[in-house]
């Protein structure tokens, strides 16, 4: 069993934050230790298989060696009545064969689904258990490859392969031992093919394995670009790309081919040697046994039993070598799954619980990568129920302090803390129901509406989720949906839209109840006026908590107690949204031209005038309540 | 060697799906011929086996050692022969595999190309995926079993003259015996497919089960439910796992009659074989060919029920193809294209009344955001027999190819495809790196490049993009495309306040010279707006600066002023 290889668990280009990371792999030696283990586990299953296996093959040599009797009897003179013994015998083999098999067969799946059910149900109680600050590092796309195809070839593997493999090892040495017993001379010549078969396959192995790797790869690139194309077809005639998609399949052709000839190159080494094992021992077999027939030293039937045996060794020679790189690619994909056991837990618990809500950033940088810090010495203190807005520039590092301040990771230098326990230290499950984060990602998972808002909270009763909906709005299309709340949503069931998704993220926060919520663009997905009218409804909920809002709208900065203006990881400005305007800086300027006012000097970045606005009717403070029924 | 892909796939003969794959095969006539050939003399060496080896313990008895070191070495030739044949056959048939599955996948790229716009009408995505993938390998393998089949046909005529050359009752029995066991084993498996295809949509079912979780990995792990997770997964893997158990019970029946009645045919045809050998009607070698032949048999019979069902699905899914190679585009060449107008044309929509004159930046605002997607689509000549025109030429009178290139229409849902940052935002063309970072700068996009790189690598719908970086790259596009006309639809709508301001005040001077139509009713925009159409009802109800707007007509305020949202 080779080393399990890494090319193909290459993360997906990434644009933000750079990653650095992949999931690890398990070594050669960890998925060994494992397989045994867990073999040692159902000891008594794998001999029970072996043993029935074993049966059945020496029941199935049983024929040609009576075969062989029959032509040395008939050589020399026999009767009818030993004819139709003969024939019993090997009726009765086969049957006896045929009833192994029936137990062997059964019993080999048993255990091999028992063994898979275990890896599986390992793996996703591995994925369930990765530390958050992996979780969102990662990206989904080597965790999907592992739960999707690692799943499936180790399931092959394990299903089929393994069994496979059992049988035609058993099947070759016994019937090399059904030689030896027929007459030890005829061996030779079975053997003599096993150091050139053993070089060609272990030649074509070592390169196999990562050859069909590519191989798939490259077609996976084919039917991802074909579908790009499909699924980009109308912006494929906006833009004139009819050419440079062709271009681009034809690349991935080229790609693919490339690494088609290659495997063909392997296997135009490989099949001649594996063809040629399978009828040099039979021409061995024959030549040796005739010789010695010719010499005395054997009966003609011993010479046909050993060349039908040399023949039938064919088959499980066969799948043998079929097998063996479906193994690996087995074996390759064990040690992915297993893989995910090294990833080092980010948390150190402590037992400290912190004496209040109260949550503090105190001189806080943090960088994706060294030297590049996205946050420089950002010092926030959270008065408890206060509402923060954080408004600024993309890239001015808003989602990196949400995050932060959420506890998903902790900052590479200062310390965020709540109630005076830095937010590393609490355990995962306390840091969930004191502070929690949504953001603009959001998944509807399979299962009815319900589940999807109690997850965290299984035994929360259908009053609550009620409610919950109703403070994001959400109640009314949940309950017109075709099941009402135990609608099944999600892969397989109704597709939501994605304001509906962000709805529904919103919801199962509501019900979570933490004392301190990071939003970031929790609502941008909705239109504007609906995002609007969310807002206030879920305001009225939230009374009483601490709110860190990120925003790209500025009315969510308007409602809330301190507006913080971010800029290249800095804060440029805090205060609420009144002082802030008073102050004429460069939020001011942003708010009046986002507004829909007409400044007279209005031709540059707008960042920057100071301008105060002429307009009468439109005060941007006092106007907030008239047209709210609009939204929704 | 042949080199694929080649250049051009060819003219496919779509009249029929037996014509479309006979099509395929006749690309590469030669090489398919010699899939046969090589097919057929793999299989024929390896039929010819058992009657050498009977032949050899036959000179054997008689001690006959010149006829022995014959076979012997026949024995060996024929094993060279198998070794060599296999391996060109198997060389010959993966490349005819290849050039009809990379041929195909040309012509459906094509097509999905050429429809453009219309292909969202006609088909899923799903669906034409799944041609580039099943049928693709359906019919790649249907024009692969060729070799190998017609290799089973002659094998078997070569058996049956053998045995029927040595008893003719022995040898029908065995010609006839043979296929009705293959049949029988056959009808046994039915039932079988039936239960595995049950075992893999539970199987499927599982894996979506993971997907699902994998991909909701980060919610969950923010909000909690693990452990309801975990005992869901393992109470459907269970049921997996006992569906398995429940599968491999009549799949273990189903081993042991296939090793039991084939059996059993082979030692009754033994039986009376060795009684015809007693009575010296056939020799002791013979009864040894006969022995071989009867378990050798169902080799090439497998192989030729094999080669039935591909042909079968190949042919199924040559339908497939074809349903989408004749899919033709809604807006199609006029027969008799008109002169091309003058650059510098004004855009004319009747219907809405909406005029764009050249070298302007207008901005549409509307009383209905939602509705403006179709004028957009209208005045872009995206809908077939409108009314729009270029000074005074319709556009429907002009190629497709050229009102594409001269009016672009820039939506919010417009795909940002897989390839290095330059490639994939300077469209059909690679621009120049001064031109790329010009447009970034208008789009204030230099994050996405700093954290991207110029030769860095997006993903395929730009899903390692927030919503803004996404929205900004498809604006670098779309003015790197630098069309006469650039119709771009809420070009800011999901940028926070601070970059949609930067990117309205620098959209003029980027766009100078040449026409712009912004879809938008953020104030930011619409202030930078030379003038502002404003939509109501799918007309132009009011024509103006936003400034003046904003005092003259109280319905674009309403629409317009964030109070609205207030």
């Amino acid at each position: 069993m080779t080393a399990p290889t890494r090319e193909d668990d290459a993360p997906e280009p990434s644009a933000v934050p750079a990653r650095e990371t992949i999931l690890p792999v398990a070594s050669g030696s960890q998925v060994i230790a494992h397989t045994r283990r867990v073999m040692a586990k159902r000891w008594r299953e794998l001999s029970a298989v072996v043993a029935l296996y074993m049966m059945a093959t020496i029941a199935g040599l049983i024929p040609p060696s009576v075969l062989g009797s029959i032509v040395t009897a008939v050589q020399h003179g026999t009767t009818a009545h030993t004819i139709d013994l003969d024939a019993a015998v090997i009726a009765g083999a086969l049957v006896a064969q045929a009833v192994l098999i029936r137990f062997g067969s059964l019993a080999g799946a048993k255990l091999g689904e028992a063994l898979l059910a275990t890896f599986r149900e390992d793996f996703i109680a591995g994925v369930l258990g990765l530390p958050l600050s992996t979780v969102e590092r990662a990206g989904s796309g080597d965790l999907m490859t592992r739960s999707s195809r690692d799943i499936n070839a180790l399931s092959v593997t394990t299903r089929q392969g393994v069994p496979a493999m059992l049988t035609a090892i058993l099947a070759v040495a016994l019937t090399i031992g059904a030689i030896a017993i027929d007459n030890p001379v005829l061996v030779a010549p079975c053997l003599i093919v096993v150091p050139p078969i053993w070089a060609v396959a272990r030649w074509y192995l070592r390169r196999a394995t990562a050859g069909y790797l590519r191989e798939s790869a490259t077609w996976g690139v084919i039917t991802d670009s074909l579908a790009e194309t499909v699924e980009g077809a109308r912006t494929v005639e906006a833009l004139r790309l009819a050419q440079a998609r062709r271009a681009r399949a034809d690349a991935d052709i080229t790609e693919c081919f490339a690494a088609e000839r290659y495997t063909l190159r392997l296997r135009t080494v490989f099949i001649p040697g594996a063809e040629a094992s399978y009828i040099l021992p039979l021409a061995g077999v024959l030549s040796f046994g005739g010789v010695a027939y010719l010499n005395g030293w054997c009966t003609l039937g011993q010479v046909t039993a050993a060349a039908l045996y040399a023949r039938a060794l064919v088959t499980p020679m066969e799948q043998l070598i079929d097998w063996l790189d479906h193994l690996q690619l087995g074996a390759a994909s064990l040690a992915r799954l297993l893989g995910l056991a090294e990833v080092p837990a980010d948390r150190q618990p402590g037992s400290a619980a912190p004496r209040d809500d109260r949550l503090r950033a105190a001189g806080v940088s943090h960088a994706y990568v060294p030297g590049h810090d996205v946050l420089h010495q950002i010092d926030l203190d959270v008065d408890v129920g206060e509402r923060i807005a954080i408004v600024g520039p993309s890239g001015a590092g808003k989602s990196t302090l949400g995050r932060l301040l959420a506890g998903v990771s902790g900052p590479d230098s200062g310390e965020i803390s709540v109630g005076t326990v830095p937010l590393i230290e609490l355990p995962l499950d306390d840091l969930r129901g004191q502070i929690a984060l949504v953001t603009q990602e959001h998944h509807i998972f399979q299962g009815t509406l319900e589940e999807n808002i109690t997850l965290g909270q299984p035994d929360a009763s259908e009053a609550s989720v009620r409610s919950a909906l109703g403070a994001v709005d959400a109640l009314d299309w949940a309950l017109a949906l075709p099941g009402g709340l135990a609608t099944a949503v999600g892969a397989g069931g109704l597709m939501l839209s994605a304001p509906q998704a962000q709805q529904i993220a919103l919801a199962r926060l509501v019900l979570a109840n933490p004392h301190t919520l990071v939003l970031d663009e929790a609502t941008s997905l909705l239109d504007p006026r609906s995002a609007r009218h969310l807002e206030q409804s879920l305001s009225a909920v939230l009374d009483g908590r601490t709110v860190v809002a990120i925003a790209h709208r500025l009315h969510t900065a308007h409602d809330a107690d301190r507006v913080i203006v971010m800029e290249d990881g800095r804060i440029s400005e805090s205060g609420p949204h009144r002082d802030l305007i008073k102050a004429e800086g460069a939020y001011a300027a942003l708010w009046r031209s986002w507004h829909g006012k007409s400044p007279k000097q209005h031709r540059h970045a707008g960042l920057t005038q100071n301008d105060i606005p002429q307009d009468p009717v439109h005060n941007p403070v006092d106007n907030s309540s008239t047209t709210a029924s609009r939204g929704g | 060697m042949r080199q694929l892909p080649v250049a051009d796939p060819g003219t496919p003969d779509l009249r029929s799906a037996h014509h479309f794959f006979m099509w395929l095969m006749k690309q590469q006539r030669a090489s398919v011929l010699l899939g046969i050939v090589w097919g057929c003399a793999w299989m024929v060496a390896q039929a010819l086996v058992p009657a050498v080896i009977g032949s050899a313990i036959d000179a054997l008895a008689g001690r006959r050692t010149g006829a022995f070191t014959f076979d012997c070495l026949a024995v060996l030739g024929l094993g060279v022969l198998t070794a060599l044949a296999g391996v060109l056959r198997h060389r010959r048939v993966v490349m005819n595999f290849l050039d009809a599955a990379y041929r195909i996948i040309q012509l459906v790229t094509a097509k999905s190309a050429a429809l453009g716009n219309t292909l969202a009408k006609l088909i899923t995505t799903g669906e034409v995926v799944s041609v580039g993938t099943a049928d693709v390998d359906a019919i790649g393998s249907g024009v692969d079993v060729t070799g190998r089949g017609s290799g089973a046909v002659v094998a078997l005529i070569v058996v049956a003259a053998i045995l029927l050359a040595r008893s003719l009752p022995l040898g029908l029995i065995v010609l006839i015996g043979g296929p009705i066991m293959t049949a029988v084993v056959g009808v046994l498996l039915k039932p079988l497919h039936h239960r595995q295809q049950r075992y893999r949509d539970q199987q499927g079912a599982l894996a979506t089960r993971a997907a699902d979780i994998v991909a909701g990995l980060r919610v969950l792990r923010g909000i909690g439910g693990e452990p309801a997770f975990r005992t869901r997964y393992r109470d459907q893997s269970q049921q997996l796992r006992f569906s398995g158990v429940h599968v491999a019970r009549t799949e273990s029946f189903l081993d042991a009659a296939e090793v039991l009645l084939p059996g059993l045919f082979v030692t009754a045809a033994t039986w009376i074989a060795a009684h015809y050998a007693l009575h010296k009607v056939i020799t002791p070698g013979q009864l040894v060919t006969f022995y071989a032949y009867t378990s050798f048999l169902a080799v090439p019979l497998a192989t030729l029920t094999e080669a039935a069902d591909r042909i079968v699905r190949s042919q199924v899914a040559a339908g497939r193809v074809i349903a989408i190679l004749r899919l033709r585009p809604e807006v199609a060449d006029p027969e008799q294209p008109s002169a091309e107008p003058l650059p510098g044309a004004t855009l004319i929509d009747p219907e809405s009344g909406l005029t764009v004159p050249p070298a302007t930046l207008l901005a549409l605002a509307s009383d209905d955001p939602a509705a403006m997607a179709r004028l957009a689509d209208r005045i872009g000549g995206y809908i077939p027999d409108a009314g729009p025109r270029l000074d005074d030429v319709p556009l429907a009178s002009l190629p497709v190819a050229s009102v594409r290139s001269r009016i672009l229409v820039a939506a919010n849902d417009a795909h940002i495809f897989a390839g290095p940052l330059r490639e994939q935002v300077s469209g059909a063309s690679l621009k120049p790196e001064q031109a790329v970072l010009a447009a970034v700068s208008t789009a204030s996009a230099g994050d996405v490049l700093e954290a991207v790189g110029l030769d860095g690598a997006l993903a395929a719908r730009g899903r390692t993009l927030s919503g803004g970086q996404a929205q900004r790259i498809r604006l670098v596009r779309a003015l790197l495309a630098d069309p006469e006309i650039l119709i771009l639809i809420e070009p800011t709508s999901a940028v926070d306040a601070h970059t949609e301001a930067a990117i309205a005040a620098s959209l003029r001077t980027a766009r100078s010279g040449r026409s712009t139509v912004v879809v938008s009713n953020s104030p930011l925009l619409l202030d930078q707006a030379d003038q502002v159409a404003f939509i109501v009802d799918g007309k132009v109800a009011a024509l103006s600066t936003h400034r003046e707007l904003l005092v003259t007509n109280e319905a674009y305020v309403a629409a317009v002023a964030r109070a609205g949202e207030l």
